[in-house]
């Protein structure tokens, strides 16, 4: 495929779902630019993550389609769209024990024919995303001896090792304390690729996100960049929240929630 | 610096093979001159160094000849396909449905083996096929107790895992429930040892004409999964993560369902029913080894088969007459070894 054949690294084209007659996605059109990191926030229930599992394909659109680097998804195997695109979940525990470096080294799956023969390349790749999120001295450790933020900072890594040239965050930051949350957002934000989050806390959305997107009750309500749509209006209308919105710095919105705002 | 180190693990790692394949073959020597008739070793030697055209054996009694090539090399070539073969088994099903308690009887193909055994055993049938009828019973019920759970499971692709579990677990019941109907209304006594015998495994039926069966079952079932190690590495980490890496499961899973029934049922059929191989020889290997399949899947297989061809050693050779049942004997020497790993001081279980 030729480069720059495409502008959007992802397109979401009127994309509808629903379960048992309840509506779970209305309607939804979104993009990411090439290499843009764009965020989607809303409560509990939206339709956040079923949005996702419909790019990362574990659901099969009922309407619409999507476009990933130029290419339909459903013209794509499994094992292409694999190739292109990583997804960093929301934790998932593990039945099995795997050491570190061979967890990370399951992010090669999709590069490795049949039999799983790890060549010279996917060693590099794991050993780099294993540096990349400072694991790299714990590779020998077993995943199921690692803290909650360690196991996530592997799976960030095996995402890594898959080289992808699309990222999407299922809540990644879940189970990190403040600092590992911004190294993960900020490494997914230098890798230069297109990134596509679902993030729960507004304040990091707004500090990494070009632009957002807001859905609830399965509806996009609002998109464009934080500065422009994060307002306490919008805010109270999402989540049923009162909050201030004060300037930080290069205009960047910061969310501030207080008790005190509650009564207002 | 780091390369060189690198490099001395695999070749460490190579080591490791070679000795394990050494194992084997030690072991397979060991099994076939030990049992009831004391035959020096010398003679072993020379029956299987004639065996494989290197020299003509002079002097050892035809029964000698006999016992050692036509009872106990069949014997033990059944021990190690079978100890593979339910290792292989219970390695790929702990995937398949992301449990260790996993075992290639959980989907109900021993029950369903066992029924078809006693039916036969109860009917007077074991002389039909050839001496056969019970091994064709038992695979008959072992494919029909798989056929339901798979049926039961349905396609459905949400927690595919827990409905197979859960299928198994009924059908087994409902299965045993019938076996021993049979075996109570039959109320035969002459039946009831031998069907209580043969539930608990015997490779006393090892003939050199009745192994290609399970040979090439293992052989293929090797070769198959072999070719899928990082489809079943993907399996580990559970359904949506599999897709993410470009692993349809729900596809593979069908597959590796009926091919580890089928495998399971040719074991079955052959000597019986003997539990433990299949849970532990995957745990262990995976203890020692960690839980990537590249290793784990050549690794069950060489434990399992020289873990079964020693057991059964000691099934010919701990009582001064006859032989024990096999079940008894794996379960007799496996549990403290596996508890040995289990409380290990550095870590234990690794599921």
């Amino acid at each position: 495929m030729l480069k720059g054949a495409y502008m959007l690294d992802l397109e979401v084209k009127a994309l509808s779902f629903s379960l048992r007659g309840k509506e779970i996605l209305q309607d939804i059109s979104l993009s990411v630019k090439r290499g843009e990191f764009v965020g989607i926030i809303g409560p509990n229930g939206s339709g956040k993550s079923t949005l996702l599992k419909h790019v990362y394909r574990v659901q099969q659109p009922q309407r619409g389609e999507i476009v990933l680097l130029g290419r339909r998804l459903s013209d794509m195997t499994l094992a292409e769209s694999a190739q292109e695109m990583a997804v960093v979940g929301q934790f998932h525990t593990v039945a099995f024990d795997f050491s570190v470096y061979d967890m990370v080294m399951m992010g090669r799956i999709p590069q490795q024919r049949h039999g799983g023969r790890i060549t010279r390349q996917d060693k590099v790749a794991v050993e780099r995303a294993l540096q990349l999120v400072g694991m790299d001295a714990m590779a020998k450790r077993r995943f199921h001896s690692l803290s909650g933020g360690e196991q996530q900072r592997v799976v960030m890594a095996r995402a890594l090792a898959q080289e992808p040239r699309f990222l999407l965050l299922d809540e990644p930051t879940n189970h990190l304390d403040i600092r590992y949350q911004m190294q993960l957002l900020e490494l997914a934000a230098g890798l230069g690729i297109g990134v596509l989050a679902v993030l729960h806390d507004l304040n990091l959305a707004a500090m990494y996100c070009k632009r957002l997107y807001v859905l609830k009750d399965g509806q996009l309500i609002a998109a464009g960049e934080p500065q422009k749509i994060l307002t306490s209006k919008l805010v109270y209308q999402v989540y049923g929240v009162p909050c201030e919105i004060l300037q930080g710095k290069q205009n960047r919105p910061v969310i501030v929630f207080g008790r005190e705002a509650l009564a207002i | 610096m780091k390369d060189i180190n690198r490099k001395d693990m695999n070749d460490l790692r190579w080591l490791y093979w070679m000795a394990g394949i050494a194992g084997l073959f030690l072991t397979a020597g060991l099994a076939v001159s030990v049992g009831v008739v004391a035959i020096p070793e010398t003679e072993t030697m020379a029956v299987l160094a004639s065996m494989l055209g290197l020299s003509a054996e002079m002097g050892i009694p035809q029964g000698h000849y006999d016992i050692i090539w036509e009872l106990r090399m069949p014997r033990v070539i059944l021990a190690a396909l079978a100890g593979a073969g339910l290792a292989l088994c219970g390695t790929v099903m702990q995937a398949l449905v992301q449990n260790p308690l996993a075992e290639p009887y959980i989907l109900g193909v021993a029950s369903g083996a066992s029924l078809g055994a006693v039916v036969v055993i109860m009917l007077g049938g074991s002389a039909f096929l050839a001496g056969m009828g019970v091994s064709a019973g038992a695979f008959a019920g072992a494919v029909a107790a798989t056929v339901i759970v798979v049926l039961l499971a349905g396609r459905e692709q949400s927690a595919a895992a827990v409905r197979l579990i859960l299928a198994g677990a009924v059908v087994s019941a409902l299965f045993s429930a019938l076996a021993n109907l049979v075996v109570y209304l039959a109320n035969d006594a002459e039946g009831m040892r031998s069907a209580a015998f043969w539930t608990m495994g015997s490779l006393a039926g090892a003939r050199w004409d009745n192994l290609w069966l399970p040979g090439m079952a293992v052989l293929a079932g090797g070769v198959f999964f072999a070719l899928r190690l990082r489809e079943l590495n993907a399996m580990l980490l559970g359904e949506e993560t599999a897709i993410t890496l470009g692993v349809d499961l729900t596809h593979e899973r069908r597959k590796y369902l009926v091919l580890t029934a089928l495998l399971t049922g040719i074991i079955v059929s052959a000597c019986g029913i003997f539990g433990f191989v299949g849970l532990i020889v995957p745990h262990g290997v995976r203890m020692l080894w960690g839980a990537d399949h590249r290793r784990v899947l050549p690794g069950v297989m060489l434990a399992g088969a020289i873990f079964l061809m020693l057991v059964d050693m000691l099934c010919r050779v701990l009582l001064p007459s006859g032989e024990l049942p096999i079940g008894i004997v794996t379960a007799l020497v496996g549990a403290p070894l596996f508890m040995r790993l289990l409380f290990r001081a550095d870590g234990g279980l690794r599921c």
